[in-house]
């Protein structure tokens, strides 16, 4: 029977590249690397995580107990808006780019992404996007219209100044994952590995497919809103203003039309590591492979079509409330046969439970409470009662921490070998899983209560003779728990980044492609192109004698592409243009920073396009 | 490589062989067995603290509607996370791999049929449960018929309190602020706008809330049940003091006075025509020590915003959208400042000496009063009953 190391004996292949990568910092801010972006994607985003949290944190003690002072009015609105911005934007998306950057070419077989430069341009645009909304702390104050940013409270009559950097970073982040989201379509559909069909791409890497479709068509209208927003708060355009005849049920529509793609773009990439984590610890196929991935796509285009159900108070009119409700409701379907495979998975397997395995099984009861309690939110007429209340607020907690950053946690626990090289201590990853869990299911499980108590969310106070004393509480007690959790995290990657034990190419017994080559992969990810017989190529290859991956007798002629600095350059364009136009509230001269920037973008792509690869 | 499913699994062993530490296990085993329907009768809402804002005590049809689907629901779900937790859980206890034992569990790729039966039950449920909520979705939206008799407020958020424009029936012309009364088993429509932000009205033990959006008006209509005093407040985010928003509806008998019980104490609710006869009358005017009240009142620049029918110098107002609560009977609400405060006199002077410090962000300007001003000025207005 053959073994991954047999991999080793091939030849060093002849590498080539127009100009060769520098070293240290410089190659850092140059490199077009999927995976050193990716290492940065991932990076940021659990800096972010941490950020998020804390602000929770925060909010959290305020709301402790009734009547306390810690964080009153805007203050307490601009951590609550920072709060949901930051997690979705800059915790949970960088992660999934993270992943999508790493792991999307390995495990498809390419050696980087299509546009490895435009891959660049992503992460600097997201990480200017990332700084501009948090300097509003520091030139301004906290936005505090909420994350969803409902005009008019975000324009200049009702919103603070926080919300110029909100619009202005999210603009910017808007580009990055549309410029992302084509960027891998074309990466996964043209990129593939000889032999790997579609259905023969790993569940992982099918779900990226389906993620990058909905950025790609979804960032638009939010980009649209936003520009809107942005002509309202700077020149005095009336997009929003009632009075003028703009209409505020617009910024809605646009915005959740964006919105309820982008939840599914939080979780598919979860529920994808879900499956690539439970076949390997259960040492079998997942089960209904197909149906799995397919389930997915179904969801990628149902998830177009269903935005109005956060719209339900807003007053559509019952003709769109139950079109919206009816669409809603069908979500259920895939999502629940994706749970059923993912059991039908363990049913039968010989299941060993390191922490990557621990997060992925409580990963599925975790989102199928989310998911239950969404279809009673599908339900338009009780959806009147929960919309805008705690029980929401759970909803969407069970869903994107019980899902998503579960699903990412595992993800953590399960590529971190492959990253670095280095083992994680699977004692302190497990006191993180309890912690996390425990603490988890203290704060959000209470939270149905609450709503059931008639407590509207974003509230920063509250009576003491409301009913809504123990629960808050609780939920605050249970923030702790997970903060203790993700801290240890943190330090079990640091501390394993030094001490942690040699992964090798393949701990974990695993199936796919990325597990073929060293860990941490060389530059160039394979000295050979794999060949593909089947959705488990490295299973077979270990198991099955005809379906070995052939290992090639002549070493391959690799071309990598040559590190740049023009990404950098154009993302600073970008960035120019943006606080350009954000000085010009202060002196209306310095919009003159905005034609710089458009300068420099335009310079920054003709030597871009215009430099040998 | 070998990996335990609990790290406590070494403890548990520890413990199972010393008696007591048994008697510790098994009560550990129902306490975990017990949890998860203990759960969800905390969620069924039978915790001992009262639940003043129940979701699920509807007092109107509109709410009993809500209620119902909350009931099928919890019960479905409940039933649902059962299953799919029975077998997870089986499943892990079950097809735990034995130390040693290396080979392949058998390979398979999936069940088509499995596939279809749990493709199609779902289906099945999702239709089911669809067919009667699209009939609710109708039924909540169907507005009164006009010839029948209907009570019509106008409901108009503002930042960040309630105004209630009555539009017909007996209470027409009435102009209140956050405390909306209504008369018991009648039809009632509210026409919900704003004059700033979007809001939205909420008296969970009401029914569902609706959004009040600026430039434009939609109609909530619903029929009140149960006679009583229900707290509620607004739930769209509106600014700072969006947690201060808050609003009491009032259900009135038709006919005759009758006593309920509002936070643990009786209170007496007249009947709906003789709580508005009391509205339509003009203010009294005050006399004696209350008159230098009423004086300060008009010096201080209040009436600019604030009406009081039938006290010459106060009535004046034009009425726009930054004009501030009618007041002709602000002594006898039961709440100031958007039910954020209990009204009384030390309140009153409390809140119109520094706004501010009450509600953050509050229109009301601070320093147009001084403290002692203001207690002059809240003598006055709470004898305005």
């Amino acid at each position: 029977m053959a073994s991954v190391a047999d991999f080793a004996q091939a030849q060093a292949p002849v590498y080539h590249q127009e100009r060769p990568a520098k070293s240290g910092l410089v190659d850092w801010l140059t490199t077009v690397d999927h995976k050193k972006i990716g290492i940065l994607y991932g990076t940021a985003g659990v800096f972010w995580l941490l950020i998020g949290g804390l602000e929770a944190l925060l909010f959290r003690l305020q709301l402790a107990k009734p009547d306390q002072d810690l964080f009153i009015g805007t203050q307490y609105n601009g951590l609550v808006t920072m709060h949901a911005t930051t997690m979705v934007f800059l915790a949970v998306m960088p992660m999934i780019a993270g992943f999508s950057n790493y792991f999307v070419p390995l495990m498809i077989g390419a050696r980087d992404v299509a546009f490895p430069r435009l891959n660049a341009f992503s992460w600097y645009t997201f990480l200017f996007g990332s700084l501009v909304i948090n300097a509003s702390i520091v030139f301004a104050h906290f936005p505090a219209g909420g994350w969803t940013g409902y005009a008019p409270l975000s324009t200049r009559a009702y919103g603070n100044d926080g919300m110029d950097f909100w619009w202005a970073g999210l603009v910017l982040l808007a580009i990055s994952s549309m410029v992302a989201g084509v960027n891998f379509v074309v990466t996964i559909l043209n990129m593939r590995a000889p032999g790997m069909t579609l259905m023969r791409v790993p569940v992982l890497a099918w779900m990226m497919l389906v993620i990058q479709f909905l950025l790609a068509f979804s960032f638009p209208p939010i980009a649209v809103g936003l520009i809107f927003l942005a002509f309202d708060r700077t020149f005095g355009a009336v997009f929003y203003e009632t009075a003028m005849g703009g209409d505020p049920h617009l910024w809605q529509h646009l915005f959740w039309l964006f919105g309820h793609p982008e939840v599914y773009v939080l979780i598919l990439p979860s529920m994808g590591i879900v499956s690539e984590v439970l076949p390997v610890f259960a040492r079998r196929p997942l089960f209904g492979q197909h149906a799995v991935i397919f389930s997915g796509v179904f969801i990628g285009f149902v998830g177009f079509g269903v935005w109005g159900h956060h719209m339900f108070t807003a007053g559509m009119g019952p003709i769109a409330d139950a079109v919206f409700a009816a669409t809603t409701a069908v979500i259920a379907i895939p999502t629940g046969v994706k749970i059923f495979n993912w059991l039908g998975t363990l049913w039968g397997g010989k299941l060993t439970f390191p922490v990557a395995m621990l997060f992925a099984i409580s990963f599925i009861p975790m989102f199928t409470i989310g998911g239950l309690s969404g279809v009673m939110h599908a339900n338009a007429p009780l959806d009147l009662q929960q919309h805008d209340s705690y029980f929401v607020v759970a909803h969407f907690h069970y869903v994107l921490v019980g899902g998503a950053l579960q699903g990412l946690f595992s993800g953590i626990y399960f590529y971190f070998p492959k990253i670095t090289g280095k083992m994680l201590s699977e004692a302190l990853g497990k006191a993180h899983f309890w912690l996390f869990l425990i603490g988890m299911n203290m704060t959000f499980w209470p939270m149905h209560d609450l709503g059931n108590r008639g407590m509207p969310r974003r509230i920063y106070t509250y009576p003491a003779d409301a009913g809504w004393n123990f629960d808050n509480l609780l939920a605050t007690a249970g923030v702790f728990f997970m903060a203790a959790g993700t801290l240890i995290m943190v330090y079990n990657m640091l501390n394993s980044l030094k001490n942690g034990k040699e992964a090798g190419r393949d701990p974990w017994d695993a199936n796919t492609l990325e597990w073929m080559t060293t860990s941490p992969p060389p530059a160039h990810n394979f000295d050979f192109t794999p060949v593909v017989f089947s959705e488990r190529p490295l299973f077979d290859h270990k198991h099955t004698e005809d379906l070995a991956i052939p290992v090639p007798s002549e070493a391959e002629q690799i071309h990598m592409p040559s590190p740049s600095w023009k990404p950098l350059v154009v993302a600073t364009g970008a960035l120019l243009i943006i606080v350009g136009l954000l000085l010009f509230n202060v002196a209306p001269l310095l919009w003159l920073v905005s034609v710089a920037g458009a300068l420099t973008v335009v310079v920054g792509i003709y030597q871009w396009v215009s430099e040998p690869v | 490589m070998s990996y335990r499913l609990l790290t406590i699994r070494a403890l548990r062993d520890r413990l199972a062989r010393h008696p007591a530490g048994r008697v510790a296990l098994s009560l550990l085993h129902v306490a975990v067995t017990a949890a998860l329907p203990l759960l969800l009768l905390w969620l069924a809402g039978c915790s001992t603290e009262p639940a003043p804002r129940d979701t699920h005590s509807p007092v109107s049809d509109n709410g009993e509607i809500s209620s119902f689907f909350y009931s099928l629901l919890l019960y479905l779900d409940a039933a649902i996370l059962a299953i799919v937790v029975a077998v997870w859980a089986y499943a892990l206890v079950k097809f735990k791999k034995q130390d040693g034992d290396d080979t392949l569990p058998e390979q398979s790729h999936g069940n088509m049929k499995l596939e279809v039966i749990w493709t199609a039950i779902p289906t099945l449920i999702v239709v089911a449960i669809t067919v009667p909520m699209l009939v609710g979705v109708f039924k909540m939206s169907k507005r009164h018929d006009p010839n029948q008799p209907v009570v019509e407020v106008d409901v108009t958020g503002k930042q960040w309190w309630w105004e209630f424009d009555y539009k017909n029936g007996v209470g027409a012309g009435l102009h209140t602020a956050n405390e909306l009364h209504l008369p018991a088993d009648t039809a009632i429509t509210l026409h919900m706008t704003s004059a700033d932000v979007i809001h939205a009205w909420w008296v969970p033990r009401l029914g569902g809330k609706r959004d009040a959006n600026p430039g434009r008006t939609y109609p909530m209509s619903f029929t009140p049940k149960v006679p009583g005093i229900y707290d509620g407040q607004c739930a769209e985010l509106c600014g700072s003091s969006h947690a201060l928003m808050g609003t009491k509806l009032i259900v009135h008998p038709i006919a005759a006075e009758i006593e309920v019980e509002y936070k643990g104490q009786k209170v007496k609710i007249e009947s709906y025509d003789s709580w508005v006869k009391a509205q339509q009358q003009p203010a009294k005017a005050p006399v004696a020590e209350l008159e230098k009240g009423l004086k300060l009142f008009k010096e201080r620049t209040c009436p600019s915003c604030h009406l009081i029918n039938g006290l010459e110098g106060t009535d004046v107002a034009a009425r726009s959208a930054s004009s501030g609560p009618n007041l002709t009977h602000v002594g006898s609400r039961m709440g100031i400042a958007a039910n954020t405060l209990v009204n009384n006199p030390e309140n009153i002077a409390k809140w119109i000496s520094k706004p501010s410090a009450v509600k953050p962000g509050a229109k009301m300007p601070d320093g147009l009063v001084t403290p002692e001003d203001a207690k002059t000025i809240a003598a006055f207005l709470s004898s305005l009953k």
